[in-house]
């Protein structure tokens, strides 16, 4: 363990912390928006749901403020128990916002009050519009409360509580749909809520701490193994960790705990807005407040970088094979948070963070606009769809040479001269490389994308590529960089992470070979196919495909796979239950 | 010795007194239970005034004002029925006796455990159906846990100790002793099953408390592997059911089991198993108030499938009847979660198995409870039932169990006088085995 480390785990115990209570006030206010609303007759109803907006405006304004106080003077800590006798306390309450909360705690708060003033037009004399409302204040209250929560086990108090937020935001009283879907939403979420469970009293049992920084300092000065069944060891915090891991699964929606996000697309579309753009990124500040525990174990970051993986592409496949626009966007989340969980276990936490900031905001917007999509759909039958002929596609070398230049040729360079040709001493740590790479990946959909889009001749589409190279570029090298400065100001703790995470070297280039292999196929391919040329390609391949295109459509028969699992848990609890006869009321 | 006796007296006194002068009333039930009512405040009064004079035990005055609370309760959230009559009557016996048992020395306390025990199986027979042959198992058990109370007074140890185990184990209830708790929450009539929900467990646990440190080492092992399995074949049980009170009664066995799995692997009570058992109790209890709600509107042999949509019609019943479901499945801010993770936090845990199912037994509770609450508090409104929200007295005892529930969860329990009871010197002290 590099001596970095060590020093800046005791530097955050002796750390002068700022106390200041008025920050309290920042979750409280979407709470207090929310008693706004439920309390009342119907004739004030519309008045205080306008009311309502101002104290979650004051938490958004209060959370800036909060960070800017982070920023400046260091973390501040409210404590209303005293640590050494957490296990007795019933409710630990108390507050530690360090620099990753007063982020998310923007987030949240930001997104909330753009979703809850949305709302209220948006579900103006909706019948339901009182219990949405006051949700969204509530839930917004206990995101801010989990975010910022002072230690493990006050953060799965609001952990589980939000488990059961999503089971009511997801449902609608009277559909016997949306109540199935919001009862296997909970379900499920509970497997995680269990599996997090289990991590906090491990991680008390062997640490006899929930204190965020005394779990750090304790598991990193005793390291110790555990031996749960004969011939079986596993190091303590590895253990920690994939129990919390599993957690962070379940809310963050990965494979295969992903089915309740699909399930739970009944709800209003703001509702859904906040569920992606906030309640979804749960399980990503879990790993990253946990973050020095994880840089513990290199084999929980290998296990998430597998799960992510999985869940990016079966995610992001999925989407392509749907036909509901709430289905994609909900898939193309699951796809995003498999990204993002794939960049913790790359060690890139604080790409990770950065993510599901760019993520829920973009998602944010999209599931907000898109219920205005669908209600123009239903009164105008035509609509989304545009005429085919009404944009021409031709073919422009000018577009297709600029595409395959900014998304090939620079990208690829970069990549090569920094990772294998003049072997420069950043490769120590992989971490350099996977943002290069991050960055050649992203620039290549985003161009991909834009000539599926138009692919018309035209300097400006051409100008717009390479704009948009610089942009990802300008993002990566300058955005994530001084963001990952400001979340992480010790370099030495940025380069632990990326350290706990190495993948064996040929694995490491196997995989970044493999993915550069797919993107330029993927570019011929298409390169091909707009000329109108003939690709020979094998029938056994191509029934493959059919056969993979018909499978992504039903989702892969998980849902199936669920109802058959259920099925037979109830044959053998019916079977217990009918061995003792006469049993009835 | 004389001023526990007296103390002990008077307040078994208060409700047994009570329910005498109840029969003045007995030909006006609107009036009997108003007064059954009052008889369970004066008790508590009684219970506040002189808690200072008791002797001190691992749960303190904590169950004795638990109790006529409970009572007042089961009392007022029933309906006003001249079929409840003889129930309301006994719930003040059954409170005078319990008082009287918590307060008592160790002979006269098993010796009223005996009477409690033996009043119990008496009603059971007396209320036997043949189309429930179950309910002999039930009649059975607790006839059996009278005569090992009983036994534990005249024989000497280690009988007297497994005597005194095994009576535990029937009051408390744990798997194979369990007919008789299941059968008394199904059969016995109007507000009998909402109060004994606590009142036997609580008397169990207080029992316990004494028998655990002194009970043989093979006992204990034995009471470990019952407890595993009771936690799991209870939520088993619950998880198969669609009949309100049996579900209840299986689940709220599994959550006892829990309790079990850890008196016995800490050999001792510790303050979150109390703050547990109290809010498990209290929970199960709210909730069978809440069916009889249901029961009360739609008769006592509605199927729970056939009534949905109450949240739109009765508003105040789906809310806390929901927040009583949240309690129900371990989630904060309530006193079982409290109690639960206090335990797992306090324990030595020795077993990654043992944990599992514990874990498991937890995570079942979501599943059958949130079946329940949407089967009958969502769903389709439907056009044939009258539906009616809660009445005041009903309103009223629902929202003290919510509360009761909610302190349970956020106050810490040095608060209501349960003190740490040191451990015994045969208790596991070392940590976690697996822990190299």
């Amino acid at each position: 363990m590099p001596v970095g480390f060590c020093a800046f785990l005791r530097s955050c115990d002796e750390r002068q912390e700022v106390p200041v209570s008025a920050v309290i006030l920042v979750p409280l206010l979407p709470l207090l928006a929310a008693l706004i609303v439920l309390v009342g007759n119907e004739g004030s109803q519309h008045q205080r749901v306008k009311i309502a907006a101002y104290p979650i405006g004051a938490a958004f304004l209060g959370a800036i403020a909060t960070l800017w106080l982070v920023a400046t003077q260091g973390p501040i800590t409210i404590r209303f128990y005293d640590p050494a006798s957490l296990a007795m306390l019933a409710f630990p309450m108390g507050f530690y916002i360090d620099r990753l909360s007063a982020v998310m705690m923007v987030l949240i708060s930001g997104v909330g009050t753009v979703i809850y003033t949305y709302s209220i037009g948006y579900m103006y004399q909706d019948p339901h519009d009182r219990r949405y409302l006051a949700l969204i204040g509530f839930t917004t209250f206990v995101l801010l409360c989990m975010v910022s929560s002072a230690n493990l086990m006050m953060l799965f108090l609001f952990w589980q509580v939000l488990s059961y937020m999503l089971y009511f935001l997801a449902h609608n009283h009277a559909h016997a749909a949306t109540l199935e879907g919001a009862y296997r939403t909970f379900t499920l979420l509970r497997v995680g809520d269990v599996a997090f469970l289990s991590g906090i009293v491990l991680a008390h049992q062997l640490y006899g701490t929930l204190e965020f920084h005394a779990l750090f300092s304790k598991a990193t000065e005793s390291p110790i193994t555990l031996s749960p069944w004969p011939g079986i060891e596993i190091g303590g915090a590895t253990a920690v960790t994939l129990l919390l891991f599993i957690g962070a699964m379940s809310k963050s929606a990965q494979f295969p705990i992903h089915l309740w996000l699909p399930r739970s697309l009944y709800a209003p579309t703001p509702v859904h807005a906040l569920l992606h753009a906030g309640i979804i990124n749960a399980g990503g500040f879990l790993i990253n407040r946990l973050a020095p525990l994880y840089g513990l174990s290199s084999t929980t970051l290998h296990v998430a970088f597998v799960v992510g993986t999985a869940t990016a592409v079966l995610g992001a496949t999925t989407m392509l094979a749907q036909n509901d626009i709430k289905k994609t966007l909900g898939f193309s989340t699951i796809g995003q948070m498999g990204y993002m969980i794939m960049e913790c276990g790359l060690g890139a936490f604080s790409l990770a963070v950065f993510h599901l900031i760019a993520h829920g905001l973009f998602k944010g917007t999209v599931f907000l606009n898109c219920g205005n999509v669908i209600h123009k759909a239903r009164q105008e039958p035509a609509f989304p769809h545009v005429d085919s002929h009404a944009e021409e596609q031709e073919f422009s070398r000018l577009t297709w040479f600029t595409g395959f230049t900014t998304t090939l040729l620079i990208p690829l360079l970069i990549l090569l001269v920094t990772h294998g040709v003049l072997h420069i001493p950043l490769l120590e740590s992989q971490g350099t490389v996977i943002f290069l790479f991050f960055i050649w990946v992203t620039s290549s959909q985003a161009i991909l994308t834009l000539i599926r889009l138009r692919a018309v001749a035209s300097w400006k589409v051409s100008a717009a590529m390479l704009l948009i190279l610089l942009f990802v570029v300008f993002n990566y090298l300058f955005a994530v960089e001084s963001f990952t400065a400001f979340l992480y100001p010790n370099p030495a703790e940025v380069a632990f992470y990326f350290q706990a995470a190495a993948l064996p070297n040929w694995l490491f280039d196997c995989l970044i070979g493999g993915t550069a292999l797919v993107i330029i196929l993927g570019w011929f391919y298409i390169y091909a196919q707009s000329h109108g040329q003939f690709m020979w390609v094998p029938s056994w391949v191509e029934g493959l495909r059919l056969r993979l295109y018909v499978l992504f459509m039903n989702r892969l028969y998980a849902d199936e796979c669920y109802q058959a699992l259920g099925r037979a848990v109830m044959r053998v609890v019916h079977r217990v239950d009918k061995r003792e006869a006469g049993s009835s009321e | 010795m004389t001023d526990i006796v007296t103390t002990s007296l008077l307040l078994a006194a208060v409700p047994i007194l009570g329910a005498v002068l109840g029969f003045i009333v007995w030909s006006q039930p609107d009036k009997l239970k108003i007064w059954s009512v009052i008889v369970t405040v004066l008790s508590l009064l009684a219970v506040i005034g002189i808690s200072g004079r008791l002797t001190e035990t691992i749960e303190g005055p904590f169950f004795l004002y638990l109790l006529p609370l409970a009572a007042g309760i089961s009392l007022l959230g029933g309906p006003v029925h001249q079929q409840h009559r003889l129930s309301w009557i006994l719930t003040l016996q059954f409170l005078g006796l319990g008082l009287g048992i918590l307060t008592s020395q160790q002979v006269v306390s098993q010796i009223t455990v005996v009477v409690l025990l033996g009043l119990i199986t008496f009603l059971l027979y007396w209320h036997h159906n043949p189309f429930w042959p179950r309910s002999w198992w039930g009649i059975g058990t607790y006839a059996l846990g009278a005569l090992c109370a009983g036994l534990a007074v005249i024989a000497d140890p280690p009988v007297s100790s497994l005597a005194s185990l095994v009576a535990c184990a029937i009051l408390l209830p744990l798997v194979p002793f369990h007919d008789g708790y299941v059968t008394a929450l199904t059969r016995l009539p109007g507000s009998l099953p909402s109060f004994i929900v606590l009142l036997l467990p609580a008397i169990g646990l207080h029992s316990l408390a004494g028998v655990i440190l002194t009970a043989p080492e093979i006992a204990i092992s034995t009471v470990t592997v019952l407890a595993l399995v009771g936690a799991l074949y209870g939520s088993i049980k619950a998880l198969a059911q669609s009949r309100v009170r049996l579900l209840l009664a299986y689940g709220s066995l599994s959550f006892f089991s829990i309790l079990w799995w850890f008196a016995a692997l800490s050999r001792t009570i510790v303050p979150q198993a109390v703050v547990f058992l109290s809010a498990v109790a209290f929970v199960t209890s709210g909730l069978l108030l809440a069916w009889q709600v249901v029961r009360t509107r739609y008769g006592d042999d509605v199927d729970p499938r056939a009534i949905s949509g109450l949240v739109r019609r009765m508003p105040r019943f789906a809310v806390l009847f929901s927040l009583l479901a949240l309690a129900a499945m371990g989630l904060p801010p309530f006193g079982v979660f409290a109690g639960f993770i206090g335990m797992l936090l306090t324990a030595s845990l020795t077993s990654s198995v043992a944990l599992l199912i514990m874990v498991i037994a937890w995570l079942a509770a979501s599943w059958y409870i949130l079946d329940m609450v949407q089967r009958l508090v969502f769903g389709r409104e439907r056009s044939d039932l009258r539906y009616e929200d809660l009445r005041r007295s009903e309103l009223a005892s629902l929202l003290i169990v919510v509360l009761i529930v909610i302190a349970l969860g956020v106050a810490p329990s040095s608060l209501f006088g349960i003190t740490q009871q040191p451990p015994s010197a045969g208790a596991v002290k070392e940590s976690v085995s697996w822990n190299r």
